[in-house]
């Protein structure tokens, strides 16, 4: 019997290696387009001078949930950065985060270990009350989590050995990361309160 | 041929290789279950191991040595069929040797200094030799150029020796598949700050890895088994393997943008995402027809029931695991409460099992069965063949059940932490202390333990069975 | 554009996803065998299944919020699904026709 034409394994080699390569092809033209979207100073992920100012967390109609916004001087302890600066304090503390493993057990940008809470917009959690007392509990918490555990379920962070510079890179880190547009992750959060 | 002991005259050069790969394959599953464990008891007892091997430790080796297991056995599946597929001897097989003791050696090294280092400070010498802090690919970057180079070498072995004997269907995909699967592994060697950017190439590792080059690389073994166990005809199985590879890149490679919905890529990516999140089932639908459709037209005659009855275990799992619980939480309008919850983790256990750790510990099967001199492995077998029925069903039914423990944990996640309170912190952690989470936890830790029940008795089943069998292989045709 | 979905529809809107892609499988699989063994009942069982899908489906759109470009995405579920099950059967039987008669077209 003759094989006919959709079955021949001639014409599926023929339709496997097209498909993949129209595929590869599509995959490549979006990630030109995507590339520069995410780029550092791109609307959707600002640049890392960003820590200089107030980043917000509100809710959006057209777009139908939370966008980051941004407001008017508030320094990250007080100091304003220049551009430069703001860059090598915030890769020092993605580079931390890194070395130290962070993302075992907790989320960034929801990637990662399910152990310990998300941080994709921990800088404007509400635990840390409000925008005058946040960098302060921020660096005591990274310094010495397990005694300023903040949570009754038993589960606490390990005492990572953290600088108080390193902890103000980690922060640094967190306040830029909270400015990106995730698209409304976290959703239906409650930011902190803060000043103005 | 010396039947019923294991004896390496009954391998052919590739396979005395491949049978090195299988066993370093089945200690890193066992450590991989051992950590399993120890992280599943930590949601459980929080003190456990405090500061000594925290959570972070413990799942960097549970999740490592997953992929490496996986890598090994996949590996070890392609110098198993080399020699037979290409009909000459492998070529460089001193060489591929050599690659299996540094790359062996990498691996040795790289857990201990999970283990015993743990972290660094945040500069450059950290990620390049201790950790590079980024999920599944931790690896320090000088153990990613080692594992390039092992990976090169193991394809110039397999190009080398095809290309000196002869190619097929089979070969064919398997190249090109390798190409991708080493290339793609380049898309997370590099730093940037930028997370986005970070995410959004590490993706292409992961995702292109599990949900493309891998499934086609197991699309190749599963051909090649067919042939081998079930006698089905080359050219069926070689025009099938076009059908997957087809459908399974078709759908595959853009389902990358079910990962691009929260990281800081544009708003499109949700139609792109949802549109062949839809497509992805479809392949998985027709490996299960197919598959039984072969089965049935050999009257479910096998040369080798464990492995046969582990394809067929491959099939489905790869269906539920990565094509139900995949598509019910990866549209964005659910994803949106699920992403980052056990959601993901109830997903990701059931579809690494049920897709791949299925597949490759069917071709351990066949391995230990031609180790053994090619001895009777079809029914009537001592015991009834209790040993390897035994371990496929605890740990079926042990991944199946932590699989629903983590989805009721999840389900209640997307409830109490993400919609009620928000995703704050203390949303995390109400939903963490909510009954429903801790009793999910707890069961996850039951069928932990029969998971790793069933994977002592695979151990020793692989290490015994056809142990002084004197009856040869099933004739299939 | 998404609109997320409601709490007191989160189970129905992962149940409806899983029962979509599970009865897919079913039709998919009962078509086939109804077609083997040339038995109506099963052809015709399988077309009960895909009606059923075809409720969780509408069931999936209408708790995912659905609007815009994703009633496209219900088409293609309802179209598609429709016929893979026939292209995966057509092709598990036209791929398998030498397979009776050896040695002839041996490649």
């Amino acid at each position: 019997m003759i094989t006919k034409w959709w079955a021949s394994e001639e014409v599926w080699r023929k339709i496997a290696v097209w498909v993949t390569a129209g595929m590869l092809l599509v995959l490549m033209g979006l990630t030109f387009d995507t590339i520069p979207k995410i780029s550092v100073g791109s609307e959707r992920v600002p640049a890392y001078s960003i820590i200089n100012q107030r980043i917000d967390y509100v809710f959006d109609e057209k777009r139908n949930f939370q966008v980051p916004v941004f407001g008017g001087e508030q320094p990250l302890f007080g100091k304003m950065l220049s551009e430069e600066e703001a860059e090598a304090l915030v890769t020092w503390g993605k580079k931390i985060t890194q070395g130290r493993n962070c993302i075992n057990c907790h989320t960034l940008l929801g990637n990662g270990a399910y152990f310990a809470p998300d941080l994709t917009k921990a800088w404007l959690d509400p635990n840390w009350v409000d925008s005058d007392l946040r960098e302060g509990l921020m660096i005591n918490f990274l310094m010495d989590p397990p005694n300023n555990s903040m949570n009754s379920s038993g589960r606490k962070m390990p005492n990572m050995d953290i600088s108080e510079e390193e902890a103000k890179a980690i922060i640094a880190f967190l306040k830029w990361m909270s400015s990106i547009d995730t698209n409304g992750f976290p959703y239906n959060f409650k930011p902190v309160e803060q000043e103005g | 041929m010396n039947n019923g002991v294991l004896d390496s005259n009954n391998l052919n050069g590739g396979q005395k290789l491949a049978v090195k790969y299988f066993s370093v394959a089945v200690i890193l599953f066992v450590a991989q279950i051992l950590f399993g464990l120890v992280t599943a008891l930590q949601y459980i007892i929080p003190e456990l191991f405090f500061e000594v091997l925290d959570f972070s430790v413990a799942r960097t080796v549970h999740i490592n040595a997953l992929v490496i297991w996986l890598l090994f056995g996949f590996m070890g599946a392609v110098y198993w069929l080399l020699e037979d597929e290409a009909g000459v001897e492998t070529v460089g097989l001193k060489l591929g040797n050599l690659a299996f003791w540094v790359f062996t050696l990498a691996v040795t090294i790289v857990v201990l200094v999970y283990l015993f280092v743990q972290v660094g400070p945040g500069d450059d010498t950290t990620r390049w030799l201790i950790n590079e802090g980024r999920e599944y690919i931790e690896a320090p970057r000088w153990a990613d150029i080692g594992i390039v180079i092992c990976i090169l070498v193991f394809f110039y072995n397999a190009a080398a020796t095809f290309m000196k004997g002869s190619w097929s269907g089979i070969s064919g995909v398997l190249i090109l598949d390798l190409v991708a699967l080493a290339g793609l592994y380049l898309a997370g060697m590099f730093y940037t700050t930028n997370i986005s950017v970070d995410q959004f190439w590490w993706w292409w590792v992961i995702h292109l890895w599990v949900e493309a080059t891998w499934e086609v690389l197991v699309g190749c073994i599963m051909a090649w088994g067919l042939i081998k166990l079930l006698g089905v005809r080359r050219q069926i199985v070689t025009t099938w393997l076009y059908i997957e590879v087809a459908l399974m890149f078709g759908s595959g490679i853009l389902g990358l943008g079910h990962h691009y919905f929260w990281i800081g890529t544009p708003e499109y990516w949700f139609t792109i995402g949802g549109f062949f999140s839809a497509l992805e089932p479809i392949p998985l639908v027709a490996m299960v027809v197919h598959a039984l459709y072969d089965s049935g037209v050999h009257k479910f005659k096998a040369a080798n029931h464990p492995a046969m009855a582990w394809l067929i275990a491959h099939t489905f799992g790869n269906f539920f695991g990565a094509g139900v619980f995949g598509f019910m939480h990866t549209l964005p309008q659910i994803n949106l409460y699920t992403h980052g919850t056990q959601w993901s983790a109830s997903h990701g256990h059931l579809s690494f099992f049920g897709a791949y750790a299925t597949i490759v510990i069917a071709v351990f099967y066949i391995a230990v069965q031609q180790w053994r001199g090619g001895v009777w492995m079809s029914g009537d077998l001592p015991g009834n063949g209790w040993k390897w029925k035994w371990s496929l069903a605890l740990l079926n039914i042990g991944v199946l059940g932590m699989t629903m423990a983590m989805l009721v944990a999840g389900y209640e996640q997307s409830f109490i932490e993400r919609a009620i309170e928000g995703s704050t912190w203390s949303g995390y952690f109400a939903a963490q202390m909510h009954p429903w989470f801790i009793q999910g936890m707890n069961w996850r830790m039951v069928f932990g333990i029969v998971t790793a029940a069933g994977t002592v008795l695979l151990v020793w089943d692989l290490l015994t069975i056809g142990k002084g069998e004197k009856r040869t292989r099933q004739e299939v045709s | 554009m998404i609109d997320p979905v409601e709490m007191q529809n989160f189970f129905m809107a992962f149940f409806s996803g899983a029962m979509v892609i599970m009865l897919g499988a079913l039709y998919a699989l009962l078509l086939a065998w109804g077609r083997i063994k040339s038995s109506p009942a099963f052809v015709v069982a399988a077309y009960i299944t895909y009606v059923l899908l075809t409720v969780f489906v509408l069931v999936l759109a209408d708790t995912m919020n659905f609007e815009g470009f994703w009633n496209l995405i219900t088409a293609v579920m309802l179209v598609g699904y429709l016929l893979a099950p026939h292209g995966i059967w057509i092709l598990s039987r036209d791929t398998h026709t030498h397979e009776q008669e050896p040695s002839s077209i041996q490649s």
